[in-house]
């Protein structure tokens, strides 16, 4: 068995999508105990690539394998985790958009796959996604961290948008807001409105944290 | 596809040569020694025993150029660190005779010390570009006579890498072969392993002073490799012509091949300059001017044209701190210098036209090398077949973050990656302390100094050295 967890482990350590997902579907159909699944096997290749980042001995596209090759488990986990309640390394979600007007993909994606990295639990809506589907996913899914990128002057003004339509609506305080991009500053997303800012990635990492806490 | 640059066309390089053989020929130079008049004259050199005065026929220049070793390898203590010349990518040197430092601990400019050497050479030790050591200070608190010897002797003991320095007087050779004796414990091996190489300057305008041309000629009798070094300087010690100058210094490295071929044939040489210009109001030699980085490339041509190793100053600046116009005059005249194949660049660790070095410029030095290394590498095409799979596969709007070329490629010396730079954004970079190249260099040098020689000498060989360094106070 331990045999097993490790090759989950490795499986999201090299990123390996198509055999995270094979390992996920094993484990189903042996009935194994899915929270040790993740435990003993996933959520440790995660941290380990998590802590080879940090340690620079991961780059970014190393990151956003493993990333994905949790996310193929997770995907295939999804169903028995909900009914055992077992945590995807965290009870906390996250949402993820890039904003209405903007195709600008890779930014979002970045922060998405560190913050998978950092075993968080991700929802990533996508680019270039209209106001109102987002506010619509907020209400659905209820994140705890709505993070807005926009990597346009002209279309940074779509997180203050979104900002004001969640006030409208009643879920400004129920969900914190935090904004990025490459034209984004701190002083913007005090203007807006905005429960946080990060300049990277990384960052954006520890602010989420800092939001959970 | 390497990239490539070039100042002096084929035909311009020939003509420099052209030029500087009519120099030679027609104008002659200066060799005060007898030993080497003598020896000239019977290869057919004309002498002018009164005034001292060689003049070279073509066909001994041609002879010698044939004669000298185009490839060999510079011997380092530590094998690991043997520097085969020519090279596949340029490397690194300190200047030499330098005479003040800014100190690591307490910021003050003052006269340098021996143990400002042994810092350097342990720096250098740690520095990847490092590969050919010259002691890059005179010691002011050891006998004056004895300070170039006992700067080399520094640094045998503290580094395991090629030592080159200069022999200014015939007594010190004995020093030195009884240094490189001691460390290959006898003689044998001396000539093949070659741990010792020396600069020698000639006397601009075409010149060779006495003491230094007979201590490196006997030097040449235990197979030491010489690195020729002129030094005119446009518009006073050479013409003004940066075209002339060039041919001015190049007829004195060609009267330094027939010279030390003619005294012992197959001497390996390293084709060098030092050459320069002058600030037109107040005379002094700059370093750092275009006019410089110009003539120094053109030097390194030359050199590559007779197909000889070359060692040529580079990474230099007359900037009096270590801030924008070092580095940026540095990068100037350090990238051409590579993208000319130069073998090693000499020059790091120094400001103030290479009279003051810092330990932190040592390592901020060897980053720029490192980066114009980069750069003169240039682009690969990467198994372009699976690269255009791999965009096929991507397609439009997607990203490369995942595909097996990023990981790979990423890890290669495709890309590069800094040393000392940093490349946070703001945020980040105030967290960290707002760090700059300079704090990061003192962050370094600090973790160096505090550790061990990388590779230590064995004991009883560092006392033999230290011996033989105390009889060099006494005597020399």
């Amino acid at each position: 068995m331990s045999l097993l967890f490790e090759a989950m482990k490795e499986s999201v350590l090299l990123g390996e999508e198509e055999e995270a997902k094979k390992l996920a579907l094993e484990a189903l159909a042996e009935g194994l105990n899915v929270e040790e699944v993740m435990e003993k096997g996933f959520l440790k290749g995660i941290r380990q690539a998590g802590d080879l980042y940090e340690e620079g001995e991961y780059f970014l596209p190393e990151l956003v394998c493993s990333a994905d090759a949790m996310k193929e488990a997770l995907a295939i986990l999804d169903s028995a985790l909900k009914e055992r309640k077992v945590e995807k390394g965290t009870e906390k979600k996250v949402m993820m958009v890039t904003v209405n007007g903007d195709v600008h993909d890779i930014g979002k994606t970045i922060v998405g796959a560190m913050l998978t990295a950092n075993g968080m639990n991700l929802i990533d809506l996508g680019a270039d996604i209209p106001n109102e589907e987002v506010v619509e996913a907020v209400l659905r899914e209820k994140p705890d961290v709505l993070g807005l990128s926009a990597l346009l002057t002209s279309t940074m003004e779509e997180q203050g948008k979104i900002i004001k339509m969640l006030e409208e609506r009643n879920l400004r305080d129920k969900v914190k807001v935090i904004v990025g991009g490459a034209p984004v500053t701190e002083s913007w997303a005090k203007t807006i409105g905005a429960d946080g800012y990060a300049d990277s990635a990384v960052t954006a990492v520890n602010l989420v944290r800092d939001l959970f806490n | 596809m390497n990239t490539i640059l070039r100042v002096l066309s084929e035909e311009e390089l020939s003509q420099i040569h052209k030029e500087s053989v009519r120099i030679l020929e027609e104008v002659g130079v200066r060799v005060p020694s007898e030993k080497a008049l003598s020896l000239l004259e019977k290869e057919g050199a004309e002498v002018l025993w009164d005034e001292k005065i060689v003049k070279f026929p073509q066909a001994l220049i041609e002879k010698t150029l044939k004669q000298s070793p185009k490839s060999f390898t510079l011997g380092a203590r530590c094998e690991d660190h043997n520097v085969l010349l020519p090279g596949l990518s340029s490397s690194i040197n300190l200047d030499g005779m330098g005479t003040r430092v800014i100190d690591f601990n307490t910021g003050e400019r003052r006269g340098s010390l021996l143990s400002d050497i042994e810092n350097a050479a342990r720096v250098f030790e740690r520095m990847k570009a490092g590969t050919v050591l010259w002691p890059p200070l005179v010691a002011h608190d050891v006998p004056q006579g004895a300070a170039g010897f006992l700067g080399a002797a520094t640094c045998y003991i503290n580094s395991g890498k090629h030592i080159q320095d200069e022999v200014k007087k015939v007594s010190e050779v004995y020093y030195v072969k009884e240094t490189v004796k001691a460390i290959l414990g006898g003689e044998e091996k001396l000539k093949e392993r070659m741990l010792y190489s020396a600069t020698y300057c000639t006397v601009a305008p075409l010149s060779h002073d006495l003491e230094m041309l007979e201590a490196t000629m006997a030097l040449t009798k235990m197979n030491s490799p010489i690195l020729m070094y002129p030094m005119p300087a446009s518009g006073s010690t050479g013409p003004a012509g940066l075209f002339n100058n060039v041919a001015v210094a190049n007829a004195e490295v060609l009267s330094c091949v027939a010279i030390f071929q003619t005294v012992t044939p197959n001497t390996p040489l390293i084709y060098g300059a030092a050459v320069g210009s002058i600030d037109r109001s107040t005379g002094r030699f700059l370093e750092g001017a275009p006019e410089t980085a110009l003539q120094l490339t053109c030097m390194n041509q030359m050199g590559k044209y007779y197909g000889f190793p070359t060692i040529v100053a580079g990474c230099l600046t007359d900037a009096a701190d270590m801030g924008f116009q070092a580095a940026l005059e540095k990068l100037m005249n350090t990238l051409p210098l590579v993208l000319t194949g130069c073998d090693v660049v000499q020059g790091a660790g120094f400001l103030e036209s290479s009279m003051t070095m810092t330990l932190e410029q040592i390592l901020m030095d060897g980053e720029i090398l490192e980066l114009s290394n980069r750069f003169a590498k240039g682009v690969t095409n990467f198994k372009d077949e699976d690269m255009f799979e791999e965009i096929k596969k991507v397609g439009p709007g997607g990203h490369f973050l995942k595909q097996k070329s990023t990981r790979e490629l990423f890890r290669s010396d495709e890309y590069y990656t800094p040393n000392l730079m940093n490349r946070d954004t703001y945020d980040t970079w105030v967290k960290l302390g707002s760090p700059t190249m300079i704090s990061n260099a003192r962050e370094t040098v600090s973790k160096i100094l505090s550790e061990g020689i990388v590779c230590p000498l064995p004991a009883q060989t560092e006392k033999v050295i230290r011996d033989i360094m105390e009889e060099a106070k006494a005597k020399l």
